[in-house]
């Protein structure tokens, strides 16, 4: 299940601060699209601004047609922060299954995936009955990604997820997400300051400026799905990156 | 010797050269009975008629028990509309500074002629002298909930019985499990005092005043001693209940 976001002129303004400028942009279904920008640029205000979480000053968000609120009202995204925010008085699986038993009328009727089944694709199959404390930093964000998962929502919003891991556990991380997006078609829009990630992860890349944050290139990624870890050492990979970080600092110049 | 075994044996060790070091300050400087009765007449006054102060000792526990536990369900719900509301928590803190700050010996008077002495005036009196207590605990547990699990929660559009109940009061529980024991010595004494004052013949305060009254030195300190083991007992009991109900927070791991 996925959806077609839309946004249009959305900006936002704290007090006399501009945050973000109008900014205009579509993600289409089952597409995965990654937000690329410098500190403060904005990045994670235009996510909380899709997931309902904060109010635009100006514009309109459209997901499959609903507004934001409409969309958290039917539990049709699934947020995954930056810290993984699990609790720590419930187990791997019960905190794999908060989002279900939250508000649990909205919560998928038979949901194409168990959670079971998601905590044995990212291997976790084995930790159900551990506590968070027993977990490392990357199987505890491995949890947060199928707590987000569990929901079956049409889109996916994604805050810098993997920024506190370390690089070879962030490496690890992307590989397990981009299997699952392979095979939920999920729609997806993920924030990061990581250059590979939004390479080896995005059918688009979407570069915001310094505040206020504006999109100042929306670049395709023309690399083939199913994306294997071996990708990242190919020259199409490299080349992109190379160009991407160009465009980045080019967006940190404006 | 083993850790468990250190657990016992220390506190006992302790105990026993505590009540070796007040006997004999008593015997060497002969202190009045009435100021200061040896730890040997007291056990010899309550080896008399333990069922007397057993029996007085469990009315004093069952009207601190329930007077905590009233204020305990009372500073959860104030302390859930404090949390959520910082107009609300700012108007209430006074009121709460000043329940905590007045003595209420000197008002205790006025609560027995309210409510006609008895049960009611001791129960009213622990409950109100905790309250404050475990309002401020509830409140600043509860406002130490993990802000990105709160948004992870709202993001699903979570309620704010939801939000309550799975998220603000379990973070609250540490916070809840510190104060109470502040509450349990605060209760204890208004249970007590209370007793003395409020036309009752049951419970420790009840006698310990008829002691004071007919100048009985053996009973009053007996009745204080016991108070004493009462509150140990009652500490125990929140030591088990933290151990088995916090095994997930830091503080309960070695």
């Amino acid at each position: 299940m996925s959806a077609r976001i839309e946004l249009r002129g959305v900006s936002k303004t704290f007090g006399v601060t501009e945050a973000l400028a109008p900014i205009t942009f579509d993600v289409a279904e089952g597409e995965i699209v990654t937000l690329l920008g410098p500190s403060g640029c904005g990045k994670t205000t235009l996510l909380r601004l899709v997931a309902g979480l904060a109010e635009p000053t100006a514009g309109e968000i459209s997901i499959g047609g609903d507004t934001p609120q409409q969309a958290r009202r039917h539990k049709h995204i699934g947020f995954v922060p930056q810290s993984p925010a699990l609790l720590p008085w419930r187990t791997v699986e019960a905190n794999a299954e908060l989002l279900l038993d939250i508000n649990r009328r909205a919560s998928p009727a038979s949901p194409t995936t168990s959670v079971a089944e998601l905590l044995d694709e990212v291997g976790l199959g084995d930790f159900r009955s551990a506590y968070p404390h027993e977990l490392s930093g990357g199987m505890q964000q491995r949890v947060g990604l199928v707590r987000a998962f569990a929901l079956d929502a049409q889109l996916l919003l994604m805050d810098e997820p993997f920024a506190a891991l370390d690089e070879m556990t962030r490496t690890d991380m992307r590989h397990i997400l981009s299997r699952l997006c392979e095979q939920l078609g999920t729609t997806v829009i993920f924030v990061t300051h990581s250059i590979a990630e939004a390479v080896f992860l995005s059918d688009r890349v979407a570069v915001m400026s310094a505040r206020p944050g504006r999109l100042v290139e929306d670049k395709t990624i023309p690399l083939r799905h199913p994306r294997l870890p071996e990708l990242e050492d190919t020259d199409d990979f490299f080349h992109l990156t190379t160009s991407l970080r160009a465009s980045l600092r080019n967006g940190m110049n404006r | 010797m083993s850790s468990s075994a250190r657990r016992i044996v220390a506190p006992v060790f302790g105990i026993i050269v505590f009540g070796l070091c007040w006997e004999v300050f008593v015997r060497i400087f002969d202190i009045r009975r009435f100021v200061l009765l040896p730890p040997s007449a007291i056990i010899s006054e309550f080896a008399d008629s333990p069922s007397f102060y057993w029996e007085n000792a469990l009315t004093t526990g069952r009207h601190m028990m329930i007077g905590l536990s009233i204020a305990l369900v009372l500073a959860i719900g104030a302390g859930a509309v404090m949390a959520s509301s910082r107009f609300i928590e700012e108007a209430a803190q006074p009121v709460l500074v000043l329940i905590l700050v007045t003595p209420w010996v000197a008002y205790i008077t006025s609560v027995v002629l309210w409510l006609d002495g008895g049960d009611p005036s001791i129960i009213f009196m622990v409950s109100f002298t905790s309250f404050p207590v475990f309002t401020f605990g509830v409140v600043g547990g509860m406002k130490s909930a993990d802000p990105a699990a709160r948004e992870l929660l709202a993001s699903v559009d979570a309620r704010p019985w939801e939000v309550l109940w799975r998220l603000r009061l379990p973070s609250a529980l540490p916070s809840i499990f510190t104060t109470a024991r502040f509450a349990m010595g605060l209760g204890l004494a208004a249970a007590y005092f209370s007793e003395g004052s409020a036309l009752t013949t049951a419970g420790l305060g009840a006698i310990g005043r008829r002691a004071v009254s007919f100048n009985n030195a053996e009973v009053l300190w007996t009745t204080i001693v016991s108070a004493a083991l009462l509150g140990i007992a009652g500490l125990t009991v929140i030591s088990i209940a933290e151990r088995y109900l916090l095994k997930w927070h830091a503080s309960q791991r070695s």
